[in-house]
């Protein structure tokens, strides 16, 4: 690591020193923590974009740039991943890289990428941190350490465990580990940067780690068990992803915070209970958890609508209504349409009787049922009536009394009408004549 | 035709059956209230075709009727005749020449009222309730098709009682329509089937379902010269999609858009997500409107991918909607929906339809992109 061709080091964030693998990485953090609007959550591209947007769109004014250290608040620079940072700048990281590099150098004997998974180096990882420049490693987590080298994955469990229970405000550091890693850990908090090294592989599982963790790793000498276990532990915790976040969601992975916050929108939809597979899921990594317990208490208050289209994924329509912490749909929970649950009723039924179903209640329907039988009795009037179908047709509609208030043009009255029910314009005039309504 | 001249007095409407009382929020848009609305659930609108003068409304309701009103230039609605089936009635339309009105009933069958002699005779039959029927106009033909929850699409010649054609859908048919030559029709478990009807129907092309959730409604819209291009299909989780047919770039011409959701801006409730009950295309501006169970309707530009309005919120869900045949009208239908199930049933509640001037609402935007 720490290839040095790389525009003099691997890409970090100027706002806050942090180091990443990646650009692309390095604009996403950025994206979603430094130029992130604190009102809507719109992720802008620059600090400038950002005052720009929450003048015009919130009318409130921003002098600095959220989540900087001190010193790096500048909102009108134009940074954009590694471009625009003031050569000055540059030239302090560079020297404070190589100082680190010496320190790390110092302290280590052997190289920094160290993937012997002995215990022969627990002494050795005692005080070096391995593939983690420089930073004092915590006492805690040096035994783990030596064993991260290896598994990455089960690395990483090892590492959470500890840090989770013994250090919650440690998390925060997290996330830049997983970019970042070896080189700069600058502003690290000590002891995260091991877990760092692993958080590549892991990162999308990041955040259900310390979840599906703690049961695996309780006793840290154990590690080794611990290891395997974890391996096999992390992956079935992963979907439990958003819901692990025990309200460390925000600061945890800033960078993955993206797909966190997708993949919350995903988990979010289908949380709770008996969520089946979706079958386009967003994050295929996620196979869907059993681990389903966890209702969503992710914190992202904006997933519900960061989620892109395709994030809301609801699976099979046994889960149509999804409920989550930030969006509930206002649908009964079937795989059927509202239409079809309101025909089930009786009421609904009960004037299907031709086709000899049961459901026909007759009582009930009052005046209805009276004009029905009247009707039967009535010379068909149907001229037309081809259907085998009852002569009922014909007679229902001129049963009702027609609306004809006063004289209608353009439909004829008269005669086929059927006199009885053709009460003409008085019967048409009054609203209440809508009794078929009064049965109900 | 400037159908409701100034926007006073309309609170009035109609024969002022419904003395416009304060206006609580069974009409907070305050527009003209149709007279005798139905006294169950309406679940359809459509209004008379260009080729009649005048425009009719007919409504079909849950309480197996069907009526017709003759909506008048100065905003009074005159109910003009009813129908019966002995089912709720699902679906409506018109005969290009405005003188049928086709109705589909949860009795399983379909019906041709004529309008002059205010007769109605039964022209189809299925084995579950009809959810959809249009007419389709062909230049060699012309029938009516049906959609059913028996998972048939049947194709009606109105003289015969057979059908002409039957098709076997993958589901229950949730939604459809048609704009010659093309019909779309929505299935239940997201299933969505293109149709072509030149000289005889036929299936044109399975979709993948832009959305992931229940389909609802589907409204078909047409391009410059005026043929179908592309259908915008609504779900219950308050979204709906833009799909084009056979657009020069699927991934950027094809959308979708969230609407009909509570907590816009509020993230700290949980947002709630409302079924799309209905959309309709203006004729002419090619913008659409959208209505759905948060009681509430909107106009987009699906072009400029903008809203162009959002209504104040209704005290029931918006079941039904339609434009009249030369876009300045805008109607729209109150009544609960079943969305938030049984228990929110209300009979003693009134069913409301109002109309809206629609001229200047729904002019599109200028594009930006």
């Amino acid at each position: 690591m720490g290839r040095k061709k790389k525009k003099q080091m691997k890409p970090w964030c100027w706002y806050c020193n942090r180091d990443f693998d990646d650009e692309k990485i390095l604009i996403q953090h950025q994206k979603a923590k430094h130029f992130k609007c604190h009102i809507c959550h719109k992720k802008l591209y620059t600090g400038p974009g950002l005052a720009i947007h929450c003048m015009q769109v919130h009318k409130e004014t921003i002098d600095s740039v959220p989540n900087a250290i001190p010193g790096r608040v500048d909102i009108e620079l134009e940074i954009y991943g590694m471009e625009g940072i003031p050569e000055k700048d540059m030239q302090e990281r560079r020297r404070t890289l190589e100082q680190k590099s010496q320190e790390s150098q110092k302290k280590k004997s052997s190289n920094q990428d160290d993937t012997d998974d002995d215990d022969d180096d627990d002494d050795e990882a005692g005080p070096s941190v391995q593939q983690v420049a420089a930073v004092q490693p915590q006492a805690g987590y040096a035994a783990p350490m030596a064993q991260l080298g290896m598994p990455p994955v089960a690395g990483v469990p090892g590492m959470h465990p500890g840090a989770y229970q013994g250090m919650p405000p440690m998390m925060p550091g997290v996330p830049p580990m997983m970019h970042g890693m070896p080189p700069a850990m600058h502003g690290m908090p000590p002891g995260m940067m091991p877990m760092g090294g692993m958080m590549p592989p892991m990162m999308p599982g990041m955040p259900g780690i310390p979840h599906g963790m703690p049961p695996h790793m309780a006793p840290r000498p154990g590690m080794p068990h611990m290891a395997q276990a974890a391996a096999a532990g992390v992956i079935p915790s992963r979907p439990a992803l958003p819901v692990a976040q025990p309200a460390v969601t925000k600061p945890l992975f800033p960078s993955a915070a993206q797909a966190q916050q997708s993949t919350s929108g995903v988990a979010a939809s289908h949380s709770t209970a008996a969520s089946s597979d979706p079958p386009k899921a967003t994050f295929p990594a996620y196979t869907l958890p059993s681990v389903s317990s966890c209702s969503s208490t992710s914190s992202n208050p904006s997933s519900g609508t960061v989620a892109k289209p395709p994030a809301t994924v609801a699976t099979k329509p046994a889960t149509l209504t999804t409920t989550s912490a930030t969006s509930k749909l206002i649908h009964p929970d079937e795989d059927i349409s509202l239409e079809e649950m309101k025909a089930q009723l009786p009421r609904y039924q009960r004037l299907t009787p031709r086709q000899g179903q049961a459901h026909v209640a007759a009582p009930p329907v009052v005046s209805v049922g009276g004009i029905m039988p009247q009707q039967q009795g009535m010379p068909p009037q149907q001229p037309g009536m081809r259907h085998p179908m009852h002569g009922q047709y014909g007679a229902p509609p001129q049963g009702m009394p027609s609306y004809m208030p006063g004289g209608m043009p353009p439909y004829g009255q008269g005669p086929p009408m059927g006199p009885p029910y053709q009460g003409g314009p008085p019967m048409g005039m009054r609203p209440p004549v809508m009794s078929p309504a009064g049965r109900y | 035709m400037s159908l409701f001249g100034t926007t006073s007095g309309f609170g009035a409407g109609g024969t002022g059956v419904f003395g416009n009382a304060t206006t609580d929020s069974h009409n907070p848009m305050k527009d003209v209230e149709v007279t005798s609305p139905p006294d169950d659930s309406i679940s359809c609108l459509a209004f008379s075709p260009p080729t009649m003068p005048g425009n009719f409304l007919i409504g079909g309701s849950w309480a197996n009727d069907v009526r017709c009103w003759e909506v008048q230039d100065n905003g009074q609605t005159v109910p003009k005749a009813q129908q019966m089936h002995t089912g709720p009635v699902l679906d409506v339309c018109w005969s290009d020449d405005g003188s049928k009105v086709f109705t589909a009933s949860c009795d399983k069958t379909a019906k041709m009222w004529d309008l002059n002699s205010n007769q109605a005779m039964q022209i189809a039959q299925h084995d579950g309730p009809i959810k959809a029927i249009h007419w389709i106009k062909a230049p060699n033909y012309s029938c009516i098709m049906t959609g059913s929850w028996d998972k048939t699409l049947k194709f009606w010649d109105t003289r015969s009682p057979n059908p002409m054609m039957s098709l076997q859908m993958p589901e229950r048919c949730y939604c459809a329509d048609v704009v010659y030559p093309m019909a779309v029709v929505a299935t239940a478990d997201r299933g969505l089937i293109v149709y072509q009807l030149e000289n005889q129907p036929s299936e044109f092309r399975r979709i993948d379902s832009p959305l992931k959730h229940q389909h609802r409604c589907v409204a078909i819209f047409k391009d410059k010269q005026n043929k179908p291009t592309g259908f915008a299909l609504g779900s219950i989780e308050g979204r709906v999609a833009i799909h084009y047919i056979n657009p020069p770039n699927p991934a950027k011409d094809n959308f979708t858009f969230k609407c009909h959701r509570s907590n816009g801006t509020n993230t700290t409730t949980p947002q709630d997500i409302y079924a799309v009950n209905a959309i309709s295309f203006h004729p002419v501006h090619g913008t659409l409107a959208t209505v759905g169970s948060d009681g509430r309707f909107s106009f987009w530009d699906k072009d400029a991918r903008t809203k162009l309005k959002t209504s104040e919120q209704l005290d029931q869900p918006i079941t039904a909607c339609c434009f009249n045949s030369n876009g300045n009208i805008f109607a729209y239908a109150s009544s609960y929906d079943w969305s938030k199930g049984h228990e929110y049933y209300n009979p003693q509640k009134k069913n409301y339809i109002f109309l809206r001037n629609a001229a200047e609402e729904l002019k599109p935007r200028n594009k930006k992109w």
